[in-house]
């Protein structure tokens, strides 16, 4: 029964939505109110103003930084979110039920994976501090750390991966990404102008690009460690187990 | 026609109500929530797909692009915080799943409605 | 230009900052967290109460994030209205903050405290940027903190109803999420721009109606879910009858009135009169269930046993309140909406603490258990009756100002019939009260339940409790104080 009203419901949204999409503007045509209202200025002047040539990175970090804070706070709030609800490991030893796995993993897949995290965490330094002149930027690296973190703890286990990343490390840089954006935004209110204004320095009355470019890549890899910390955190705390809890089968 | 000219649109129209369609009926708390991922799928496919523009190149400003033929920017900015929240409610939600997998030890909706039911009789929610 | 056009997203942001800092405290002396959790909140209250006087009633105070101007930058835009939320915003959130500490250090385990006060700080700098801001995708993205950090905070006890009751709140709450997600897309194809004051010029002059239509349309069905509007209100008396008590005065006494106040928001600033037609037929919609929503809650709210659940019926009930207001699109109807924001958020705040004093002092949770509660704890009760008077709208409390505007804005409109309905409303909500207050003074309690001597909540769940009934009394019979700017901030928006 409730299959059929939902049925019905979704069908008579199904009419609705593409309904309105054959009255919406034509895809791809240059002369939409998307591509030409706001958008011109952002293609022309962005490298000059924001000193990025990515425009994307220009728009994230410089024009509508504030959203971007609004994304950092929210992954934050997705890790207090999740330890509120199972619990930060006491500090000492912690383990997962991938520690209790009868079949280890064999030689040839622990090689290869301790061979390749490096590679892949250079691979995501590159993807954070490259964000301004090719597609990336902070989210994105810190995202790709998180994801070999979890290959690394499904091979080798949660205790050794959370020595290799343990609780201080994780709990002192968690924060770092909103730390960053409020730093940046403080010293835009120093520098004269409004909260997260790419304001200061100024050297000689004028604002360097130089300097800018480096407040951009201060806050890049505050979000790319923070998002990934608590990327990892979040990882912990998901796999983790109380030693009481019997292994299962 | 224009709507299969849009026919971007179209497809994430449709993938936004088979998830929505997934939320409602599936009785496995799983598959609900891969109906959500879908859903959100569905509607950052849509924003990107607002961006294009035919022949259109990154929007990246090195050696020569032309900021004329390059595609919106303004979606792919807005879907980066979007995926983001994605992520978030995701990782909140399969959170909470694990606990409730260890407290009732099921996955299924309809049985965790009737432990609610048990639940009133006895004596009301706590706290 | 002075320092004070700072101060909103220094309101946002010191709380902001305050959430990252605490678990760095929490790590080192976690006895200090609650009174450490204070100092964010209560320096952006102090900066709010700094702006008072700045925001004309008529006008707004526009902030350029980045310093970039509009439509290219982010704006906050604060104007009375939103203004006015923010504080009540403070206010509550303040109180409940200082109410939490010995109830959550009982029913909260201790691991979980710093998180506790951390998602507190958190969704209450996300409750402000939310009112603040003037960009329509800035709203969504503080829309999911306040969704995320509610969720939690539903669940942190713990137990297993706990996690279930926020479970079916984010299986309801996620979905609506993305459809405000979908509609703001469907805007921004069709104007081109994401601020919203820009969109209102656009809008206006826009062609692609339909488009509009139907965004508007997923905006009503986003925010309703949100706001727990009948139909929409499933998630909400289990989530609000389980949650921890400062968090229950939080979610019934803020955020859905939040969401409310974003539906206000995309309504009148963004889809401006001019855009009537499109919105017309939507807001007949909203209107009817709204007044079902009134009768709905007033009618469950009596048939209820447990006082958590029947307070949070009692919520949906106001909510429709709020929303029959918004759809008698005239300025009387707005005050009334808005000045009930404010009385609500005080009285609903103020039961739900009430509740959680009788569940801390005594552990009862029903209201049968409830019965000669006035020799031992007498304070609680007294706080419990005055709230409940503005609940019921009589004289002389802000209840009874909000009703009268209500009234008077749906008569204008020559809306007869939810004049009626909230008269209902009201009746309703003499039952379910009245019968409570009964039993608390009138009646004698069973053997051992209650004893002769005084013993009621400590000072610093009371003092909350108290502030909160006598600011229902006070905002009653001084609303003179408020009203003609709020009137004059509704001809406004209209």
């Amino acid at each position: 029964m409730k299959r059929v009203i939902s049925l019905l419901f979704i069908a008579a949204l199904a009419v609705l939505l593409l309904y309105v999409v054959a009255s919406m503007p034509p895809m791809g045509d240059p002369k939409n109110p998307t591509a030409t209202h706001v958008i011109p200025r952002y293609l022309e002047r962005a490298e000059e103003e924001t000193h990025t040539e990515n425009v994307i990175t220009g728009i994230i970090l410089n024009y509508r930084g504030y959203d971007t804070m609004g994304e950092v706070t929210v992954i934050f709030c997705a890790l207090a979110a999740v330890l509120a609800v199972l619990g930060r490991e006491r500090r000492g030893k912690i383990f997962g039920f991938v520690d209790r796995s009868e079949v280890p993993s064999s030689t040839i897949v622990k090689t290869m994976v301790r061979f390749i995290v490096p590679f892949i965490i250079l691979f995501s330094v590159y993807t954070i501090m490259h964000g301004e002149t090719s597609p990336g930027g902070g989210f994105q690296g810190g995202a790709i750390i998180g994801g070999s973190m979890i290959i690394f703890t499904t091979i080798f286990g949660l205790y050794e991966s959370s020595r290799r990343v343990p609780l201080r490390l994780r709990a002192a840089l968690e924060g770092s990404a909103v730390m960053g954006f409020f730093l940046v935004g403080v010293l835009g209110l120093v520098g004269g102008g409004n909260f997260l204004t790419y304001a200061w320095p100024r050297v000689a009355g004028n604002l360097q690009p130089s300097l800018v470019v480096w407040l951009t890549v201060l806050v890049e890899i505050g979000i790319g460690l923070g998002g990934a910390m608590v990327l990892v955190s979040i990882l912990f705390a998901m796999i983790r187990e109380e030693e009481e809890i019997a292994p299962a089968a | 026609m224009r709507l299969l000219h849009n026919y971007h649109y179209a497809a994430a129209m449709i993938l936004f109500c088979l998830g929505l369609h997934t939320v409602i009926v599936r009785r496995n708390i799983i598959k609900k929530l891969i109906g959500l991922n879908i859903m959100e799928t569905s509607v950052f496919f849509f924003y990107i797909s607002l961006g294009y523009l035919k022949e259109g190149i990154a929007p990246i400003r090195v050696g020569g692009a032309e900021p004329a033929r390059m595609v919106n920017p303004i979606p792919q900015a807005l879907i980066l915080t979007g995926i983001v929240v994605a992520v978030s409610v995701t990782a909140l939600a399969l959170s909470m799943v694990i606990l409730l997998y260890r407290q009732y030890g099921t996955l299924d909706v309809d049985r965790l409605m009737r432990e609610e039911e048990k639940g009133e009789a006895v004596g009301g929610g706590e706290v | 230009m002075g320092a004070w056009r700072h101060f909103p997203i220094l309101m946002i942001a010191i709380p902001l900052l305050g959430a990252v800092l605490l678990p760095f405290l929490g790590y080192v002396r976690e006895n200090w967290v609650p009174y450490a959790a204070a100092l964010p909140l209560g320096a952006s209250s102090l900066l709010g109460l700094l702006l008072i006087g700045r925001i004309p009633s008529d006008g707004y105070l526009s902030y350029h994030m980045g310093g970039w101007e509009p439509p290219f930058g982010i704006e906050i835009r604060v104007d009375y209205a939103g203004f006015f939320v923010m504080l009540v915003v403070c206010g509550i959130t303040m109180l409940s903050l200082l109410y939490s500490r010995r109830y959550i250090s009982r029913e909260v385990s201790p691991g979980r405290r710093t998180a506790y006060y951390v998602l507190f700080l958190l969704m209450s700098a996300a409750m402000i940027g939310f009112v603040a801001t003037g960009d329509i995708f800035n709203l969504f993205v503080f829309m999911e903190i306040l969704a995320l950090s509610s969720y939690a905070l539903v669940a942190i006890t713990g137990n297993r109803n706990a996690v279930r009751a926020a479970f079916k709140y984010l299986l309801m709450g996620a979905p609506s999420s993305i459809m405000v997600l979908l509609a703001i897309g469907l805007l921004y194809s069709a104007t081109g721009t994401l601020n919203m004051a820009d969109l209102s010029a656009r809008i206006a002059e826009s062609g692609y109606t339909e488009v509009l239509t139907v965004s508007y349309i997923l905006f009503v069905i986003g925010f309703g879910v949100k706001a727990a509007l009948f139909p929409l209100h499933m998630w909400l008396p289990d989530a609000h009858s389980i949650a921890p008590s400062p968090i229950s005065a939080l979610l019934s006494g803020l955020l859905v009135e939040v969401c409310t106040f974003a539906l206000l928001r995309i309504t009148f600033s963004v889809f401006t009169r001019e855009a009537t037609a499109l919105v017309g037929g939507t807001a007949e919609a909203v209107g009817v269930a709204a007044a079902a929503a009134v009768l709905y809650g007033g009618i469950m709210a009596i048939l209820q046993k447990d006082l958590k659940m029947m307070i949070a019926y009692s919520t949906i009930s106001h909510i429709g309140y709020i929303f029959l207001g918004l759809t008698a699109f005239t300025a009387e109807g707005l005050t009334g909406a808005m000045y009930h924001m404010l009385d609500h958020g005080l009285a609903k705040a103020c039961l739900f603490l009430c509740a959680g004093n009788f569940i801390y002092v005594k552990g009862y949770r029903r209201i049968e258990d409830l019965r000669g509660a006035w020799r031992e704890m007498p304070w609680t009760c007294f706080a419990f009756a005055v709230a409940s008077i503005s609940v019921i709208a009589i004289p002389p409390t802000a209840g009874f100002i909000s009703k009268w505007y209500l009234i008077l804005g749906n008569v204008k409109a020559g809306k007869w019939l939810y004049t009626a309905v909230l008269l209902t409303g009201s009746i309703l909500a003499a039952v379910y009260c009245l019968r409570v207050i009964y039993y608390m003074f009138f009646q004698a309690g069973g053997e051992g339940k209650w004893e002769d001597a005084v013993r009621d909540a400590p000072p610093s769940m009371l003092v909350p409790v108290w502030l909160l009934s006598l600011g229902t009394l006070f905002f009653g019979v001084f609303s003179y104080l408020l009203i003609p700017s709020l009137l004059k901030a509704s001809a406004y928006l209209l």
